[in-house]
């Protein structure tokens, strides 16, 4: 009897879902050589599966033409801009998610929003001003020693290419902070792209093992420079200053580390 | 992959998926160009690690949604496609305008599945993601949208395609 309903009469064949697995490719093999055998006795079913395979080829044809569309201007812009946007969320998810509130939910800069282009982050609790370009770094360190899931763009080995890539980015010759020549040994590093502009983070670890992180991100012209300051938050020790057209920030949990030092080495 | 370049590949899908849903080129263009503003509008509510074609999917799907309730009827504009890559012969391009004439006359909740599953670029949770329907749903509306693309086509054209095929056997 048929059914009156918009199933029509091969409602069964519409909802058997290892037919239409099997059309589409994806039947597992171990079912395969069943199925062949019951469509072999079934030619309703035969026909079914070559009939949309058959039209599946075809629409999938048509859909293809469009690779042959002539490019369009705009269409490539907004995909720039979404690009951006999507890298953008990206780090802001990386840098402000669980891990890192957790770590620095008591830093000062996070609470201010280092993202409001504020120059000095507003102290909260009585606790220490700091410029806003040492947020991200603190970011990247926390992230980074709390074994989040950022992961560097390049392994210690790759520092030459980083650097290359980093001044290319950043449209000026990026040095490595050659803490190298400390006892350090360079683990790995990234850029990150923070409210549009370029921020290069390296990761070094001590003889002792211990954490030290270093970024540069462009100094502009319109914001204040700073001499060399250290600080401490949640026991992490920093140091921070702009020099030419760079400012740099050094974190580290290495209590006997000398921050002097480390700035010298990093911008002598 | 880099996140430009998986971008990339998606947006070529959303242009494939739009041809097929508005057959008309321009208007396809229009419908990822709409659908790229809002993305680009929404990019702070995507969740970072998950898959971002299915949100592009998505995005495109209610867009279209919305552009169909305002047009309340879906464009007259006929056979606009570019010609397709592979013209094997006659009959297959009297078959892919039967085809996607007949598409034309299911719901849009059966259309939209085949022509996703069509593209081949997205599984089925994929694809009923891309819905944002249950992955049941999904295979339902697939399965029957199938047979009524099959009922449809071969209603309407099984006289057609004969006397062509007849033709190219050398009657």
């Amino acid at each position: 009897m048929k059914q009156s309903d918009d199933r029509g009469e091969h409602a069964d064949l519409a909802l058997d879902m290892e037919l239409m697995d099997y059309a589409d490719g994806t039947l597992a093999p171990e079912k395969r050589a069943e199925l062949e055998a019951r469509i072999a006795r079934d030619p309703e079913a035969r026909e079914a599966v070559a009939l949309w395979r058959h039209h599946d080829n075809l629409i999938h044809q048509a859909a293809r033409s469009a690779d042959t569309l002539p490019s369009n201007l705009k269409l490539e812009k907004l995909e720039r801009e979404l690009a951006r946007k999507l890298a953008q969320r990206r780090v802001r998810a990386a840098l402000f998610g669980p891990g890192v509130r957790r770590v620095a939910a008591s830093v000062v800069l996070f609470a201010a929003g280092w993202g409001a282009h504020s120059f000095v982050a507003a102290p909260v609790d009585g606790g220490p001003a700091h410029p806003y370009f040492v947020g991200p770094t603190l970011a990247g360190h926390s992230y980074y020693l709390f074994g989040a899931a950022q992961r560097s763009d390049f392994t210690g080995d790759e520092i030459e290419v980083a650097l290359d890539w980093m001044s290319e980015q950043m449209q000026r010759k990026i040095e490595s902070p050659k803490l190298e020549m400390l006892g350090y040994r360079v683990e790995g590093s990234r850029v990150s792209l923070i409210d549009g502009q370029p921020v290069a983070i390296f990761y070094y670890r001590s003889p002792q093992d211990e954490l030290v992180t270093v970024s540069m991100s462009p100094h502009g012209q319109s914001q204040p420079g700073y001499a060399l300051q250290e600080s401490e938050i949640d026991g992490s020790r920093m140091a921070y200053w702009t020099s030419d057209d760079l400012h740099y920030v050094i974190i580290t949990n290495d209590a006997e580390a000398s921050l002097t030092s480390l700035a010298a080495a990093v911008r002598p | 992959m880099s996140l430009k370049s998986d971008l990339h590949r998606h947006v070529a899908s959303l242009r494939r998926y739009a041809l097929v849903l508005t057959r008309d080129a321009v208007a396809a263009d229009d419908l990822v160009q709409e659908t790229l503003v809002k993305a680009i509008a929404k990019a702070d509510t995507f969740h970072t690690g998950t898959d971002l074609r299915p949100w592009l999917f998505r995005i495109m799907h209610n867009t279209h949604i919305s552009e169909l309730r305002r047009a309340r009827t879906r464009s007259d504009a006929g056979m606009d496609l570019p010609d397709p890559i592979a013209r094997e012969c006659q009959h297959t391009e009297l078959e892919l305008k039967q085809v996607l004439g007949a598409l034309d006359q299911l719901p849009e909740a059966q259309r939209k599945p085949i022509i996703l599953i069509a593209l081949r670029e997205m599984s089925y949770a994929e694809a009923a993601r891309a819905l944002d329907v249950p992955l049941g749903t999904f295979m339902s509306r697939l399965g029957r949208g199938r047979e009524a693309l099959r009922k449809i086509v071969q209603g309407v054209g099984a006289g057609k395609l004969a006397v062509l095929k007849r033709k190219e056997g050398g009657e």
